[in-house]
């Protein structure tokens, strides 16, 4: 830590964090959502804590081990943990088990407008809002990711091989498509206009498929895996970690085949290793691999 | 590197029915007082007595590095990223495999991955060998042979079932694929423990402190497809440009067929002695330290793999002598 600050040895405490709290819980961090005004953040302990501004925060004991993911449904926090629950957390602490797998894990959670979905393994399991018994989607590898469009109406499935996309037809059946590329799809992502899929892979590198025209391209050169994404400004931008810039991709137009692009950097050689937007403005916080958060801004220019 | 908490990883692999659940169930029992995961796939039979024990289900895939053999396990990387987010502090993981797995993408993991790498870090394979068996399993399954090719220490299981010439018959079976395992025979698997965890064997300054027997070994093998060993010294410094040619396209064109490479080199110039281990064409290197004073220096490697005698590995390495 020590050779890090001298980096910065002429930087006072900032304005983020003189109005910060710093809590020391000493149980790894796993995930983090907001919901309006507050944060709710997950354990390596099955712990959840809830914080929002002027007010103490609260801990509730969730799960029985690690908290591997989650996401949010409207008011409520979905997590999914290693001790096989998936649950749903009202803001004021209730908890609600949806469903319980017993020794298997549940690797990814999301939710679109009341919608849940959950994976364990190769299998997603889907809870329409006004049905008790979920649907099974089976997949021939285990799950990377999950991620519904921004309307709710298609839901991506990462794996190996690449990405089932789900989308119920006229007569409520799902149908699946499948966008195949060579090798492991962890995170995925629908662009927010809809028109594009990215998955990032065990490689340091990303895919993405145009899916008008099922047309897919990569986005490489980082220097370690892509574990964090976002698109930004609509979709005009997509920000990505795993490299010592956020290195940004334009997504307006036709795309960013062909294109260069924008590396927002700062003073230093640490890994950029997660990205978060910045709601209604073309910036992202960048967290970097020593744990320090820097907010850079887009300037509206192509580096060619 | 040296300097961070990595939680050793111990894969336990051998052949169906050797008595690999046998080995899991007596280091649970006997450990006490220490936290460890155990990963299993999900196939097993047996119970198993631990309260963190997760199934696993041997996905194998290829990473896209234009590199045949570079194949890893993805159910690993994902498992041991959750178990690093616990709260309670492991001690050790154990990895169990099936019957029928290949050692080699586990191992690899542990190469390709660099979360895994950060926070794991591969403490040695234990292949468990049916002692009434093992011969006829060599002979019908290559999974079985590549068991012993891989291991670090191989258990040889159930002498109690051999006659004692037929239990030195195998034990050379084991020696011409592996001269370089330690080969600890037991009943019902009843080893040591310190014999089994916490070897480091993958680590480049274990290789200088175990300092195996290099012997150049004779190759008298029935079949072509035979795993095998074969060793080179050389008291006479090596050109490091040279081998490193050499050595790199060597592992680039025939990586599948060499299994496991060990090696500690002596390049003319240099004072450090370098220290090399790989699996397949993934490799580990570095200088580790000044030549000692009371040492004569010399270049020694290893290669344990399929069809060695076909690659010129001698006149290959005769070829990186210095001027």
């Amino acid at each position: 830590m020590t050779t890090d600050l001298n980096q910065f040895p002429q930087l006072d405490k900032t304005k983020f964090e003189q109005r910060g709290i710093q809590l020391e819980i000493g149980v790894p961090v796993t995930c983090a959502v907001s919901i309006g005004n507050y944060i709710a953040a997950g354990f390596g302990d099955g712990t959840i804590r809830i914080f929002s501004s002027g007010e103490k925060h609260k801990t509730l004991k969730a799960h029985k081990g690690v908290i591997l993911c989650m996401a949010k449904d409207g008011d409520n926090i979905l997590t999914g943990g290693d001790d096989g629950y998936f649950l749903k957390i009202s803001l004021n602490g209730e908890i609600n088990e949806i469903t319980n797998f017993g020794s298997r894990w549940v690797d990814h959670v999301a939710a679109h407008n009341g919608n849940l979905v959950c994976s364990s393994g190769k299998v997603v399991y889907y809870w329409d809002k006004n049905k008790k018994e979920p649907k099974s989607l089976n997949h021939d590898s285990t799950i990377g990711g999950l991620a519904f469009d921004a309307k709710g109406r298609r839901l991506a499935v990462s794996r190996y091989g690449g990405v089932t996309v789900w989308k119920k037809d006229y007569s409520n059946k799902w149908k699946s498509t499948k966008l195949d590329w060579k090798g492991s799809h962890h995170k995925v992502s629908f662009s927010p206009d809809g028109k594009y899929l990215v998955t990032s892979m065990q490689e340091n590198v990303l895919r993405c498929w145009r899916l008008k025209d099922k047309l897919d391209f990569a986005m490489s050169g980082y220097g370690s895996k892509v574990k964090s994404f976002a698109f930004i400004d609509d979709t005009s931008y997509l920000a990505t970690s795993g490299a010592i810039d956020a290195i940004c991709w334009p997504f307006d137009g036709e795309g960013p085949m062909g294109r260069k692009p924008i590396c927002l950097p700062y003073i230093g050689n640490k890994q950029v290793t997660f990205i978060e937007p910045f709601p209604d403005e073309k910036a992202i916080f960048a967290g970097l691999s020593d744990g320090s958060v820097f907010y850079l801004k887009l300037k509206m220019r192509i580096i060619l | 590197m040296e300097n961070k908490h990595q939680v050793p990883v111990t894969v336990l692999t051998g052949f169906l029915g050797a008595g690999k659940t046998t080995l899991l169930n007596r280091i649970l029992t006997e450990q006490h007082g220490q936290k460890y995961a155990v990963i299993v796939n999900e196939f097993g039979e047996q119970g198993i007595d631990n309260d963190l024990v997760v199934d696993a289900d041997e996905e194998v895939f290829e990473m896209n590095n234009g590199c045949i053999c570079c194949t890893v396990r993805g159910d690993l990387i994902r498992i041991l990223s959750g178990l690093m987010k616990r709260a309670d502090k492991l001690d050790a993981i154990i990895v169990e495999t099936t019957g029928l797995a290949d050692p080699a993408p586990v191992a690899q993991t542990f190469f390709v991955d660099q979360d895994v790498a950060n926070k794991t870090k591969l403490d040695a394979i234990v292949t468990v060998a049916d002692a009434v068996h093992l011969s006829s399993q060599i002979e019908d399954h290559h999974e079985a042979e590549e068991q012993i090719a891989f291991g670090d220490v191989i258990l040889l299981n159930k002498i109690d079932l051999v006659k004692d010439e037929n239990i030195d018959v195998v034990t050379k079976r084991i020696r011409k694929i592996n001269p370089f395992a330690k080969i600890i025979k037991t009943t019902k698997c009843g080893a040591p423990l310190k014999e089994i965890l916490n070897l480091d064997a993958f680590s480049l300054k274990r290789i200088l402190e175990v300092e195996p027997d290099f012997l150049e070994s004779d190759h008298d093998h029935e079949h072509d497809d035979d795993v095998t060993s074969l060793s080179f010294v050389s008291e006479k410094p090596l050109d490091m440009e040279k081998f490193q040619n050499w050595f790199g396209k060597l592992l680039q064109t025939k990586g599948q067929d060499i299994m496991r490479t060990k090696g500690i080199l002596d390049f003319k110039g240099e004072n450090d002695r370098y220290v090399f281990q790989g699996v397949h064409m993934l490799m580990d290197a570095s200088p580790m330290g000044k030549w000692p004073d009371d040492k004569e220096r010399s270049s020694r490697l290893v290669f344990i793999g399929r069809n060695l005698e076909t690659m010129n590995l001698k006149e290959g390495f005769e070829a990186c002598k210095s001027e």
